[in-house]
């Protein structure tokens, strides 16, 4: 059995909520006197248990008693949704900042990547940035030179190696500062969602250039990312946290599914008693919306495969009326993917229902929500329903080995035929 | 597995020590220093139109000021030497100690966006800025030579150099020593206190009127002199002056008051910045 190369031990951590302003002097003298001259205990932090914890509304615990165990060689990815705690965990291995209670041990040398392109200046050339990035990040003047060329030429920029990195495009300026990162050789490295930048060619390779690292020479990596196809790929356990706690440790197939359908299940359904409590106006008032995969088995994730049923039904308050619904697709960066209007049919006073699905193999992987408009005469919008329901969908790919952001609003399975013609290959070959 | 019998290189606690990483670690570190050093001198002159003469220009302008209002204006006695290399010589020691202050006094401030996102050794960065600030002095010092130089040769003046002539890296040393222990102390103010960077600026401003910048302190008014000796800079502006220019008051005794100080203040800011370096991060 591989040894543990990074401990961690009941690893608490306690951020103080609110403005740290011009009362905050006071308190440290306060806390100093207390803590330091009468040997007493902290007189702001009273949290000896989690009821006394949870009451207190200007503290908040990024962790809880999170405890694991990283042994030699391992990829281990950290996934929760925001706020979970990831980033304050990887800070605290990083030495960035401490803990409020328990301890991080371990053997080696760490480095970490935060952010991309640490310690970069922009009226510093690519060549001198590479030293002071490689530098801060922990290389040692050896090193840097040794892997210079190398860095140049993973990055792409060896034209604009001497020019300040503020005349760089993005992606060059990413792409540079990715390249000496990646050229790191540390005994444990740390990696926190820096592939959210750069296009998706790099992307792609950043993750092989990891994948190698951890494979091949046998280092350590410990892996934030909101991507589970990332995560999957990459890593071979994974750590899911939950409001600070360890919610989930194991093989990393295991953990993703259970994360992904755990934050699936949630925002997919709401139900209104009466007329008026739904949301709504004098015209209509909504009773029900919900939106349903059609799963195999009620555990599966919602992805890219799965068909949705959208289901709804509002109160009509108004006789002998004209209407019709607008069923309108956003996602998450609030680009509007379809809008598709039912017919338009005169009702009279009373619950309308109504449905619609979205074939599989239609949406791309991301996160959605939506709107549902109430028209009249199918001109004047009486209702607009704005982010009644919200969805992620999940990536699948089976056998392809691209592993970047997958392109495109949508992701439609259009029958594609490629093929090569027989006759002209032949007649090539003979002309050779 | 058996827990506890296993050895482990580091740990990383709430607590924080006193002492810091180590003069091993922080040796490790050493390319930084001097790349950031590089960085400081680039990122001053890179796109300038007067480039690193700049080293020089602000320090003469200050002290053709000066010549003209405290001298000519003011009348302010300089004892005897010549006003230019006077008020030259103040200027540049000046200049060292207030940059080393208020350069390493925002250490936390300044670099708050690289601290939270890797970890190296804080004292890496206050340390770049003194080093930055005594090279820019050694160039100023050296056109402070040409100067004497000069006038001993067209202007008929005579420094009486004696053996004090020795002591002046002492004395530079002790106000490096003293720039960078406010400093390192302020840092960890201004990393909490938002309005102490104020208290910095104005602070300095108004310091440098007990300190011999301006005037020698054999000019000043017996009753009020002791105000001047108070300040632990004052016997090293004076043997500054005794040992490049041959004019200068100092003892023995006020000159170990300067040491003692600067001693007790730079490691005693230094246990400071160790200790609450690594929980500023939370705060800034």
């Amino acid at each position: 059995m591989a040894e543990a190369i990074i401990e961690v031990d009941h690893l608490s951590k306690l951020y103080r909520l609110g403005t740290i302003g011009t009362g905050s002097f006071r308190q440290d003298i306060q806390y100093w006197w207390t803590t330091a001259v009468l040997k007493k205990e902290d007189p702001f932090f009273h949290l000896d248990t989690e009821e006394q914890a949870a009451t207190r509304r200007d503290a908040i615990w990024a962790l809880r008693d999170v405890s694991f165990e990283v042994k030699r060689g391992e990829a281990l990815g950290i996934i929760g949704s925001n706020g979970s705690g990831k980033s304050t965990l990887l800070k605290i291995i990083s030495r960035i900042v401490r803990p409020t209670r328990g301890a991080v041990r371990g053997n080696g040398k760490v480095s970490s990547l935060l952010e991309v392109g640490t310690g970069f200046h922009q009226e510093l050339t690519g060549r001198e940035n590479i030293y002071t990035s490689g530098y801060i990040l922990g290389m040692n003047k050896e090193e840097i030179r040794r892997k210079f060329d190398e860095i140049v030429e993973f990055s792409g920029v060896e034209k604009f190696i001497d020019t300040p990195v503020k005349r760089y495009s993005s992606g060059m300026y990413v792409r540079l500062a990715f390249a000496v990162a990646a050229h790191l050789e540390p005994d444990i490295l740390i990696v926190d969602e820096v592939l959210a930048v750069g296009d998706a060619e790099f992307q792609k390779k950043c993750l092989g250039k990891m994948r190698d690292v951890s494979q091949s020479e046998g280092r350590t990596i410990l892996f934030v990312s909101h991507s589970m196809q990332a995560v999957s790929n990459l890593c071979d356990k994974a750590l899911w946290l939950e409001k600070g706690k360890l919610q989930e440790i194991g093989d990393v197939g295991g953990v993703v599914n259970k994360y992904i359908t755990g934050i699936q299940k949630f925002r997919l359904r709401h139900s209104w008693e009466s007329p008026e409590e739904g949301p709504g106006n004098e015209y209509v008032r909504f009773k029900h919306v919900e939106i349903t995969p059609h799963l195999k088995h009620e555990d599966d994730p919602v992805d890219i495969r799965t068909p949705l049923t959208l289901r709804f039904q509002f109160w009509n308050l108004m006789d002998d009326v004209e209407l019709s619904v607008g069923f309108v697709l956003f996602n998450y960066t609030g680009e509007c993917i379809f809008d598709v209007p039912s017919p338009s049919i005169v009702y009279k006073k009373g619950v309308v229902e109504g449905e619609c699905t979205i074939p599989g193999h239609f949406l791309n992987d991301g996160s959605y929500y939506i709107n549902l408009h109430v028209v009249r005469d199918t001109s004047v919008m009486l209702y607009a329903f704005e982010e009644c329901l919200s969805f992620d969908v999940e990536d699948y790919r089976g056998n392809i080995k691209w592993f970047g952001k997958w392109w495109g609003a949508v992701r439609p399975n259009f029958p594609f035929r490629l093929e090569q013609n027989r006759e002209k290959t032949i007649l090539q070959e003979k002309s050779l | 597995m058996a827990v506890g019998e296993k050895k482990w290189e580091w740990e990383i606690q709430a607590k924080t020590s006193y002492l810091g990483p180590g003069f091993k670690e922080l040796w490790s570190y050493r390319h930084l220093l001097v790349n950031q050093v590089r960085r400081h001198f680039i990122l001053n002159y890179q796109q300038t139109v007067l480039g690193p003469l700049w080293v020089l220009f602000q320090p003469i302008i200050t002290l053709i000021t000066y010549v003209l209002v405290f001298n000519k204006l003011v009348g302010i006695s300089t004892g005897g030497m010549p006003p230019v290399l006077f008020y030259f010589a103040g200027i540049v020691l000046w200049n060292f100690f207030s940059d080393s202050f208020t350069g390493t006094s925002t250490t936390f401030r300044e670099n708050a966006e690289v601290f939270s996102k890797v970890y190296f050794p804080r004292l890496i960065m206050p340390f770049s800025v003194v080093t930055t600030h005594f090279l820019r002095f050694m160039i100023q010092l050296l056109f402070l030579f040409l100067g004497i130089a000069y006038y001993t040769v067209f202007q008929d003046f005579s420094p009486d150099l004696s053996l004090w002539v020795a002591t002046f890296p002492l004395a530079v040393l002790t106000v490096g020593a003293m720039g960078m222990g406010l400093g390192l102390t302020f840092s960890v103010l201004t990393a909490k206190y938002r309005d102490m960077t104020n208290l910095v600026g104005l602070g300095i401003r108004l310091f440098m009127f007990v300190t011999p910048v301006i005037y020698p302190l054999s000019t000043r008014p017996d009753e009020y002199r002791w105000v001047v000796l108070l300040n632990p800079l004052t016997p090293l502006f004076e043997l500054f002056r005794l040992a490049v220019l041959g004019e200068g008051t100092v003892t023995m005794l006020q000159l170990t008051y300067s040491m003692v100080f600067a001693v007790v203040i730079l490691l005693g800011s230094l246990l400071i910045f160790n200790k609450q370096g690594d929980k500023l991060i939370d705060v800034v």
